[in-house]
């Protein structure tokens, strides 16, 4: 209950932070259309090339785009602003401001993950939404109820998964402050615009094992167009469970690093 | 000296804290050569110290800068982990950062900030009281309050970048404050600021704790501060403990000379007209004024030697300007 | 023009970044990311055969020659000029006794070598791994190596007459980063130009982005014909010299503005 009314008044002080730039509003807009238009014509050029790319129809290479930006924009609507407060290029981890947040009386992790909204990523939710209903109409088969049951649950795995990856990477911030982890891993995530078919089998390896990034887009994607087996969905879900747990403890540890370390 | 009947609020014993610091050297080749091997320094920034601190008093805690108050201030917070020793505040290891120790302590730094800086004070204290879970009507008190003992009712509304130096001051005590904390650690508070604003939050600070009896640990490089506020300080220098006590003793304690002023009945033409007792020298010199700095124990010899030798209208002994004891402690490193 | 001072403004400029070496490594890698995805992407889609007159090797060939082209010339100094503005540090560039354009130019300097010792080792080592098959003859280097000239000129300028909106405007970065946009659809990053959809293509051949990294490339491979070679130094010419010309009225107009208002 205090945690979803602490929520409530970080969502609502965001809003008054973002208001107080209007300017950015548009400039906001321009971003977003962008990267809505870079990454359909990115697929849209390769398929104007071909109609099939390792397996994957236009439609479907389309629906993994859909899946990519609607997490992204999950992700820039707190956790990404959120951890960015923390571990970012002017985040508290560099300019030395989180004594303060060491001293509140609750959890650091929950502060960490949910403190900064940017209420403009709904609109990117929306974008990414719009494209995954236009992929899904283009695909040959019909959508069958459980088939977009298995999708949501999936999304909500990868995104999980992607949860546990950026609080792990913000804490490696702790052990050598002024690195960018998380443009380091912009570059990776990157991959997973497209399925991880396509890639050759070494990337593919490292995008499921290594850094998982594959599985976030990938999966969700395969359970929309009906090929996903029920093997897949609990590794989904065990990965997830198993990767947040990793990276909370891990995150407690980079906190207790940071506690014996620095000055 | 502390009463032995009631136990301390701040105890710590033996405090230590070592750090591991990488070398670089300055020029292109060392450059490389960091980027392949890196070598480190252990640097000890606080080596055991050891004080108690009982409840309502106000401590000061002063020393150059690089001296180890900061870092011992953030151990006490429960910020750092020391290398060796113990500390207790309020019954609590500070570095347990258990929820009911965070909850009754505050930490005001000069040179940082816990406001939000695009939106007004307002809603960061909102947060603040969202965090601490205060009930609604005791926020709605304390923060009346707060604002009316500081004076910045018309703050309140504006954004904070667009707020002064001074203005934004007031803030960080007021979210330092919302929670009652019982103990206050300040670091810096009257950093920049002008005198004026400076004295506000001295009296300020006075009146909120003989209100409610907070203990305040407090480090400033403005000896204005400490003179004000802390009946007592403690000296740290190279993260040695040099001094614990009464202010008003330090001078007597760490200065080894007097200060000896004299009024002349003629004008100073040529300094070597003058006949000086051995060992004195001049600090200050102007029209028939003078100032002298003689040796503790000589004093008393000095100024009978003055008054026999000189036409002397006036001369007072007097212990040195504590900034100027500082200074000189500061230079030399040892008392 | 002050040599002496110049040279000394590169020296300091390269020391004080190699101190920062591991924070370029890091950007330079997120910046090669997207080059190599779209490699592959592409090679795996040629599969065995060609697309768009590419073998599988060529396609490497192409996005390895990019990558090196692409970090010659991305100016990443203009991101930092419209900072100088705002935060008045251009005091100090127009305090010195030479033409102030020396500390963006050292910077740019400075950085290449930075970002090049990173670059070289990665692009080599991608090279003996992934086996890229390039054919060209020395007249086709030559020629490349002179648009690659060029296309530094025109990258450098282009971004600076951007950057140097900030006299006027908090967010000239906006702007930059939709430079970037247009680079990646129409230098060739997405896909070769050649291959691009009828109206991109167009856009592409009279617009200046294709000149700032593709054009080499085109050209080095011999993906291009006689007399569109001819037109393409035309066209980059051209818009090098405006945007030379377009910097310095924009500088002009600037500094005006700057000294009365006094910054």
């Amino acid at each position: 209950m205090r945690y979803l009314r602490l929520i409530d008044r970080f969502i609502k002080v965001s809003f008054v932070e973002e208001v107080s730039y209007r300017a950015n509003f548009w400039i906001n807009l321009l971003h977003s259309l962008l990267n809505l238009i870079t990454g359909v014509l990115g697929v849209y050029v390769i398929f104007g090339q071909i109609d099939t790319l390792r397996g994957w129809s236009y439609a479907e290479t389309l629906s993994v785009l859909g899946v990519y930006l609607t997490i992204q924009a999950l992700r820039n609507l707190f956790i990404g602003p959120s951890l960015d407060a923390l571990a970012g290029m002017d985040g508290e981890v560099w300019s030395g401001n989180l004594d303060f947040t060491l001293l509140r009386p609750m959890s650091i992790q929950f502060l960490a993950s949910f403190r900064r909204w940017r209420l403009f990523a709904l609109f990117d939710l929306l974008l990414g939404l719009g494209v995954l209903v236009y992929a899904a109409i283009s695909m040959d088969q019909a959508l069958s109820i459980s088939n977009i049951a298995m999708f949501l649950l999936t999304l909500l795995f990868g995104a999980g998964i992607l949860y546990a990856i950026l609080l792990a990477f913000s804490a490696l911030v702790f052990w050598s402050p002024g690195v960018m982890f998380m443009w380091i891993f912009d570059g990776v995530f990157q991959l997973a615009r497209y399925p991880l078919g396509l890639y050759p089998g070494w990337v593919r390896l490292a995008l499921t094992w290594i850094i998982p990034v594959g599985v976030i887009t990938t999966i969700p994607a395969q359970a929309l167009r009906g090929g996903l087996s029920m093997e897949r969905l609990a590794f989904s879900l065990v990965m997830a469970v198993i990767l947040i747990l990793c990276a909370s403890i891990f995150f407690r540890a980079a906190l207790r690093r940071y506690a014996s370390a620095s000055s | 000296m502390p009463s032995l009947s009631n136990s301390p609020v701040i105890f710590v014993r033996n405090l230590t804290k070592t750090y591991r610091v990488p070398e670089r050297e300055s020029g292109l080749g060392a450059s490389l050569k960091s980027m392949v091997r890196r070598s480190y320094q252990d640097v000890k920034a606080v080596q055991e110290i050891s004080f108690s601190i009982q409840a309502g008093e106000m401590v000061g805690f002063i020393g150059p800068n690089g001296a180890g108050k900061t870092t011992t201030l953030k151990m006490l917070a429960g910020i750092l982990y020391p290398s060796e020793g113990a500390a207790q505040v309020l019954g609590h290891i500070p570095w347990k950062r258990e929820t009911a120790y965070l909850r009754r302590i505050s930490i005001v730094l000069g040179n940082k900030s816990q406001m939000l800086w695009d939106i007004p004070p307002l809603d960061t204290f909102g947060v603040l009281g969202e965090i601490y879970s205060l009930p609604a009507a005791e926020y709605r008190n304390t923060l009346d309050e707060l604002v009316d003992l500081l004076g910045m009712e018309e703050v309140l509304k504006k954004p904070v970048r667009n707020l002064s130096l001074g203005e934004r001051m007031k803030c960080e005590l007021v979210a330092g404050l919302l929670h009652r904390p019982a103990v206050l650690f300040l670091d810096e508070p009257t950093l920049g600021l002008d005198i004026s604003i400076q004295r506000r939050v001295r009296d300020f600070l006075c009146q909120y704790n003989q209100r409610y009896g907070v203990t305040v640990l407090l480090t400033s490089h403005y000896m204005a501060d400490v003179m004000a506020l802390c009946p007592r300080v403690i000296l740290i220098h190279h993260g040695k403990l040099l001094y614990d006590g009464r202010l008003d003793g330090l001078a007597q304690q760490l200065a080894p000379f007097k200060l000896v002023r004299l009024t002349l009945n003629h004008g100073i033409s040529t300094t070597n007209a003058l006949d000086l007792p051995p060992n004195a020298e001049i600090i200050e010199q102007e029209n028939s004024h003078l100032t002298l700095r003689v040796d503790r124990e000589a004093a008393p010899s000095a100024a009978a030697y003055l008054l026999d030798k000189l036409a002397v209208t006036d001369l007072t002994i007097e212990d040195p300007p504590i900034e100027a004891v500082m200074d000189q402690v500061y230079q030399e490193g040892n008392v | 023009m002050n040599h002496r001072g110049g040279w000394a403004l590169i020296k300091s400029s390269w020391l004080s970044w190699m101190q920062y070496s591991s924070f370029f490594f890091i950007l330079v890698f997120g910046w090669m990311i997207t080059p190599l995805i779209y490699m592959l992407v592409w090679s795996g889609a040629a599969g065995t055969g060609t697309l768009g007159g590419l073998t599988s090797g060529e396609f490497i060939a192409y996005y390895l020659i990019l990558i090196l082209v692409n970090q010659l010339t991305y100016s990443q100094t203009n991101w930092t000029v419209g900072d100088v503005i705002r935060m008045g540090d251009l005091n100090h560039w127009l305090l010195r006794p030479m033409l102030p354009l020396y500390n963006p130019l050292a910077n740019e300097v400075a950085g290449k070598v930075v970002t090049m010792i990173f670059v070289i080792p990665i692009a080599s080592i991608l090279a003996v791994v992934l086996r890229p098959e390039l054919h060209t003859t020395w007249d086709k280097v030559v020629l490349s190596l002179l648009a690659l000239a060029f296309a530094w000129l025109l990258r450098f300028f282009w971004g600076y007459w951007l950057a140097l909106l900030a006299f006027w405007t908090a967010r000239a970065d906006a702007l930059l980063a939709l430079q970037d946009s247009l680079v990646f659809l129409m230098a060739g990053i997405v896909a070769p130009v050649w291959m691009l959809p009828a109206g991109f293509k167009l856009a592409a051949s009279v617009l200046p982005f294709r000149f700032m990294v593709g054009f080499p490339v085109e050209i080095l491979l011999g993906q291009i014909s006689r007399q569109d070679l001819l037109i393409g130094f035309v066209y980059q010419a051209i818009w090098a010299v405006f945007a030379i010309l377009l910097s310095a009225f924009i500088w002009r107009l600037g500094i005006q503005r700057y000294t009365a208002v006094g910054g």
